[in-house]
């Protein structure tokens, strides 16, 4: 019997650790209700689906993948995304904001800006550091533009939200992994600077819009 | 004021404590001894699932230097014509019924030239269908064509690589006998045969599978001009090696319209060449090998071992033709007299009048005599050759087979026609020796090592390293008593029933034995306390914070690179490619600081809490030891991940790049880069960077002091600077070429005064115990016995690292210059991930030994190395000694090739010391955390022996597999060796103990 009482105290012992963590994390929701968060609505909004055509025209139908091309059919389109998708799914304190212009133009400019520490970080991951580098360059625009429309929400509310962080990490996962195809001996085109990298960006994106909000 | 006084009143206690501790430090030792044992007998057990493993899969051929003379009198042709073309499969050159499932008008029934002069004109021709051996690849093909032999590996006594053939052959006899060879055609020839061809021989680039018409055009030219459109035919023997047919089935596979096109092409070659010959000159059409229905080959399948062989002769009734019905060419030939390839050797040999090369196992095609006389004088002739062969070599010695060998040759020499069975049966016995991998031995062992990771892991990292120190008594006497049980349970089985028999010896029924009694020995104390479900658990429990699981990710990532040719090719660019990663993750960690609830950091954090605070420093703001980080730690750690990812990019530059990299490559590590001006300023610049880096980590924990400034300014810093002054030499030697004095002497003095400083006197200064702090009593009151010390936050961390900084010192004399500055990069980078692994609290984690074993890999690649057998820096073999002597040839390229795996090896220690006050953990704590982080190194690397063991297994008939996953398995199992080594003698017997036992005679509260 003095066996088994000595068990059931060991067994609230051990679950006093619980215990504060979850108190902890009741806590942080509480403080969350008090006020209301930034959040991303959980629809079919937030679905990317120009992304596919997007990929279909570079992989298939583009000659000798011009990502150049790309690009230019990129921006407008993401520029569309957020103002028809993207920013009616985004709720700021149970309130839908209005797209602004002049902070659309300039989260543009700083989204050219920053590819140039993309750059650097695609160098220092193991891009060629001599050549090539309009091809790295190229990269980084994609990534970037890919990443707009965080980039304008980034702008839009407050710096410290940590909520964007996840769309930038999924591009990032994507780009980092589709790195797999580069060293194999299959000799395709595709598997040249930067293609495979661009792409897997672009499936890194489509799948962090889609599921961002859920995680 | 005398320090020593100081100590000794700041220090004293009552002599109970001091009998207390007497008594702690002897228990410290006792259980250190059985660590030692512990970790010692795992290596062991590793050691010997290697050599098993390697037994089974390495299989060695006894070569000879011996050539042949000639004996006789024989020989019919003196001039001859060999045209190879590259798989050229014998279904190819036969009618083939266009009913018949197999067919294809892409590539049969193009080439008919053969088969129609075999069936016309009656006796010139002979068209046979040739069995090649696997590997079906040509560089092998090559060698048994004109060897006579089967070649494996590692042909014991010469190179396996494409380098010249030191053994005799057709080829080395025909320039012998005085013949002036003319080739033309794959480079392969060129590499391997280039000081018996003729000067005007002309070789093509082979290595192109894109190009399918280079070789055969420039083939075709040359035999233009030296035999179809010239009657001065300055030649003896002309031989062409064709490409195209090859080409076209890598690049479209057999079954494509280009191979109609290219078949066609050598068609109406061989036609041409059959018309112009003389009578007195032979000609042979030959494959090496066939292909498989998608083109490639390497393998053994049926496809890829049948080629063509075809002999002609203007003379009419040349050869004795069998009975018609032997050449039926119905169903692909199935039913068609086939000759070995190595039959060829012999059967040239006696045409042309040559001895028969003397490693030759083939025996002369029987249709080449014409009358029973004739047939009797060849066999007598092969008969003698395979006997010396078989005398000299030795290479039989099961004494069963040995008598009916020499039975059956003393038959064969009363009958000659008997001989071709004996040729047979010795060839068996050749066959079984060599050319069969022996499972049982692969499957030992990767048993064996499998069993010794889960050994390992279960050990070292499952087990609470608390409890482990409780068990380690308990383990050393089981594994003894069990492998002298098993041991004796194998040999009685041996000896009594020859069972197990691919055991062949006591010895290795020994080592097998011992193996077996090791894994018992560790098992039975582990499952006397846990069961296999609680290990398994707790493995999933470990790997569930967030940095252990990015642990297993890189790990698991560098593992599965082995399952590709082309990843194992790019596996330098991967591995930095991972540690750069892993920098990112960290400054991510630094940057953002989201919240982890990972259990290990709320351990620490609880731990340190209760630390002692009785130095000043560590309640610094650099070491914090709660979490979350202050700010300035954060700025710290975003600045040494900043340095670890730089720093691993530079040194991912520095690269000699394989052969298989191709065009997607450019060598920096050449010898022109490495002694020029720019490199040896940079070494200069080194010289002083090196110490004052490695200063600023010490000051970092204030532990510049005392032993530290003499090790890291004096000694480190006059040891590169000696080195540099040694490369300096080199690189005048290099680049000037009218050097009037010798500098011979003057480099070996350098060199050998380094050596010997850094290897041994360093190390004896070290054994005396250099401690890094210092008692600081100016701001002090004497006489209130309070006085700060400083560098006491790291005693231990400061101390160990003089260790790492003699191995650094050795090893940077073995390295060349670009080499140099690449270690000088590690020694930033090994810092650093100290620093980051502290700031994150990861001590216990396997984060920190598998990043130091992933910038281990990765400054393998960067000082100048690949996982193949010629990038092997031999030449740094004789900076000690200008001839091979055992110790002082080895050693240097050892320490080369394996630099980085000692260092990492040793400074595994550092994730556990680096930053540790002496008086927080006890000693036995302290060992047993840092044989865990050891241990975690030693998972790594097995598990990358391991994945290499499988996947070398799994492609044994690739292509690539003698190139590529042979010399990476090789290279797996010698690092793992040195780093077991390393770390089980260097790091915890000998260094491990010593500095806590140093440490706590003087810290010893």
């Amino acid at each position: 019997m003095g066996v088994k009482k000595r068990a059931t105290v060991k067994k609230t012992v051990s679950f006093s650790d619980d215990n504060t963590l979850t108190n902890r994390s009741n806590k942080k929701k509480h403080v969350d209700h008090d006020n209301p968060p930034v959040y991303v609505r959980k629809t079919l909004l937030t679905v990317p689906w120009h992304i596919i055509p997007l990929l279909y025209y570079y992989i298939y139908i583009s000659d000798g993948f011009d990502s150049l091309k790309l690009l230019f059919a990129l921006i407008p389109l993401q520029l569309a995304y957020l103002g028809i998708q993207f920013n009616k799914s985004t709720v700021y304190g149970n309130k839908i904001l209005k797209l602004k212009v002049p902070l659309t133009l300039i989260s543009l400019c700083a989204t050219l800006l920053l590819t140039l520490p993309a750059v650097l970080i695609i160098i220092l991951f193991g891009a060629p550091v001599t050549e090539k580098w309009k091809e790295t360059w190229m990269l980084a625009l994609h990534c970037c533009y890919l990443a707009h429309p965080a980039i304008y929400q980034v702008f839009n509310g407050d710096f410290k939200v940590g909520l964007w962080k996840k769309y930038f990490i999924m591009i990032v996962i994507g780009a980092w992994s589709s790195c797999v195809v580069i060293p194999l001996d299959w000799d395709r085109d595709w598997q040249a600077w930067p293609v495979p990298v661009v792409v897997g960006a672009y499936l890194g994106a489509f799948f962090g819009y889609s599921f961002g909000s859920y995680f | 004021m005398d320090e020593r006084s100081i100590k000794r009143t700041l220090l004293s206690t009552s002599a109970d404590e001091k009998r207390l501790y007497r008594t702690r430090i002897q228990k410290f030792r006792k259980s250190h001894t059985l660590y030692v044992i512990l970790l010692a007998s795992l290596a062991l057990l590793q050691f010997i699932a290697i050599a098993f493993f390697t037994r089974g899969f390495l299989l060695t051929r006894q070569v000879l230097d011996d050539v042949a003379i000639k004996t006789a009198e024989y020989g019919k042709f003196d001039k001859a014509v060999v045209l190879i073309v590259d798989a050229l499969r014998f279904d190819f050159v036969i009618p083939v019924d266009q009913d018949h499932q197999g067919y294809s008008g892409n590539f049969h029934n193009n080439i008919d030239v053969l088969y129609e002069s075999m069936f016309a004109d009656q006796g010139s021709s002979l068209l046979l269908k040739f069995i090649a051996d696997a590997p079906t690849v040509t560089l092998q093909r090559l060698k048994g064509l004109t060897t006579g032999s089967l070649p494996t590996f590692i042909d014991a006594g010469s190179n396996f690589d494409g380098s010249v053939i030191e053994e005799d052959n057709l080829i080395k006899q025909m320039y012998e006998q005085g013949k002036q060879i003319y080739f033309a055609g794959d480079d392969t020839w060129e590499s391997l045969f280039s000081p018996f061809l003729s000067p005007r021989s002309k070789y093509y680039e082979s290595f192109n599978v894109w190009d399918l018409d280079t070789v055969d055009n420039g083939v075709i030219s040359y035999f233009n001009e030296h035999l179809l459109e010239t009657a001065n035919r300055d030649w003896d023997v002309l031989i062409g090696h064709m490409l195209g047919v090859d080409h076209v089935g890598h690049k479209y596979g057999p079954n494509h319209f280009t191979m109609r096109e290219k078949q066609l092409q050598v068609n109406d070659f061989l036609i041409k060449i059959k018309e112009t010959i003389d009578d007195d000159t032979l000609l042979v059409i030959m494959g090496d090998h066939g292909m498989d229905h998608t083109g490639n080959h390497g393998g053994d399948s049926k496809d890829e071992l049948e080629s063509t062989l075809f002999l002609y002769s203007k003379r009419p009734n040349m050869w004795g033709l069998n009975d018609p019905s032997q050449y039926n060419t119905t169903d692909l030939g199935a039913y068609y007299r086939e000759v070995n390839q190595i039959d060829l050797v012999p059967t040239l040999s006696i045409l042309m009048g040559l001895p028969i090369p003397f490693n030759n196992l083939g025996w002369p095609i029987e249709e080449i005599a014409t009358s029973s006389e004739e047939r009797d004088l060849y066999a007598r002739i092969a008969l003698e050759q395979l006997e010396l062969y078989k005398k000299t070599s030795n290479m039989v010695t099961n004494p069963e087979k040995s008598t009916m060998l020499e039975n059956a040759w003393i038959e064969a020499m009363g009958n000659p026609s008997l001989g071709a069975a004996y040729q047979r049966q010795f060839l068996e016995v050749c066959k079984d020796l060599w050319t069969r991998f022996d499972y049982w031995s692969i499957g030992t062992g990767i048993t064996l090592l499998t069993i010794s990771l889960v050994l390992l892991l279960a050990i070292t990292k499952l087990i609470p390293s608390i409890v482990v120190g409780q068990m380690v008594p308990e383990f050393v006497p089981w594994i003894v008593t069990m492998s002298l049980v098993s041991n004796a349970c194998l040999h009685g089985l041996f000896y009594v029933f020859k069972q197990p028999a691919f055991l062949e010896d006591a010895l290795w029924c020994s080592l097998l034995a011992t193996a077996i009694g090791i894994c018992v020995g560790c098992c039975i104390p582990v499952l006397d306390r846990y069961n296999l479900k609680w290990i398994f658990i707790r493995f999933l429990e470990d790997l569930s914070d967030y940095w252990s699981r990015i642990g297993a990710l890189l790990l698991t990532l560098h593992a599965i690179s082995f399952t590709s040719n082309s990843f194992t090719i790019w596996e330098d660019k991967i591995v930095s490619f991972l540690l750069i990663t892993l920098g990112m993750l960290t400054l991510y960690e630094f940057v953002f600081l989201p919240k982890r609830q990972s259990t290990t950091a709320l351990l620490t954090a609880t731990i340190s809490e209760k630390q002692g605070t009785s130095s000043g420093v560590c309640q610094s703001t650099a070491n914090s030891d709660s979490l979350p980080l202050t700010r300035f730690a954060r700025l710290l750690g975003l600045y040494h991940s900043i340095v670890l990812i730089v720093c691993t990019r530079l040194a991912s530059t520095i690269t000699i790049c394989r052969e298989e990299q191709g065009e997607y490559c450019v060598p920096t590590f050449t010898n022109k880069n490495n002694y020029s001006i720019w490199c040896m300023g940079l070494c200069l610049l080194v010289v002083a960077l090196l110490p004052s880096c490695i200063k600023g980590y010490y000051n970092l924990s204030l532990s510049y002091q005392a032993a530290a400034p003499i090790w890291i300014d004096i000694f480190l810093k006059g040891v590169l600077f000696s080195n540099f002054i040694y490369w300096t030499l080199t690189s005048l030697e290099n680049n000037i070429t009218g050097l009037t004095w010798n500098v011979t002497i003057f480099k070996f003095t350098i060199a050998r005064i380094i050596a010997g400083f850094s290897l041994i006197a360093s190390n004896i200064g070290w054994m005396m115990g250099p401690l890094c702090v210092k008692l600081n009593v100016d701001n002090t009151d004497a006489k209130s016995h309070q006085a700060t010390i400083l560098g006491y936050a790291n005693a231990y961390g400061a101390q160990f690292f003089l260790l790492v900084i003699n191995a650094i010192m050795s090893i940077m004399l073995f390295n060349k210059p670009l080499a140099q500055l690449s270690l000088y990069l590690m020694c930033n980078q090994l810092l650093s991930i100290l620093e980051i692994i502290d700031l994150l609290k990861l001590r216990e984690n396997i984060i920190g030994p598998f990043a130091l074993a992933l910038l281990a890999y990765s400054q393998f690649f960067s000082t100048g190395h690949q996982a193949t057998i010629p990038s092997v820096q031999w030449d740094v073999g004789f900076i000690l000694s200008e001839t091979v002597k055992f110790p002082f040839t080895h050693l240097p390229i050892v320490l080369n090739t394996f630099g980085p795996h000692i260092i990492v090896g040793l400074s595994v220690a550092l994730l556990t010391l680096w930053k540790q006050q002496p008086d927080v953990l006890k000693p036995q704590t302290l060992l047993g955390r840092i044989v865990s982080n050891c241990g975690s190194l030693l998972v790594y690397n097995t598990v990358l022996c391991l994945s290499s063991f499988v996947w070398v297994t799994h492609f044994r008939r690739h292509l690539m597999v003698w190139k590529i996953f042979c010399p990476r398995y090789l290279f797996a199992s010698m690092s793992l060796i040195a780093v077991q080594l390393v770390v089980t003698f260097g790091t915890v017997a000998f260094a491990s103990g010593r500095i806590i036992r140093q440490i706590n005679d003087i810290f010893w509260k």
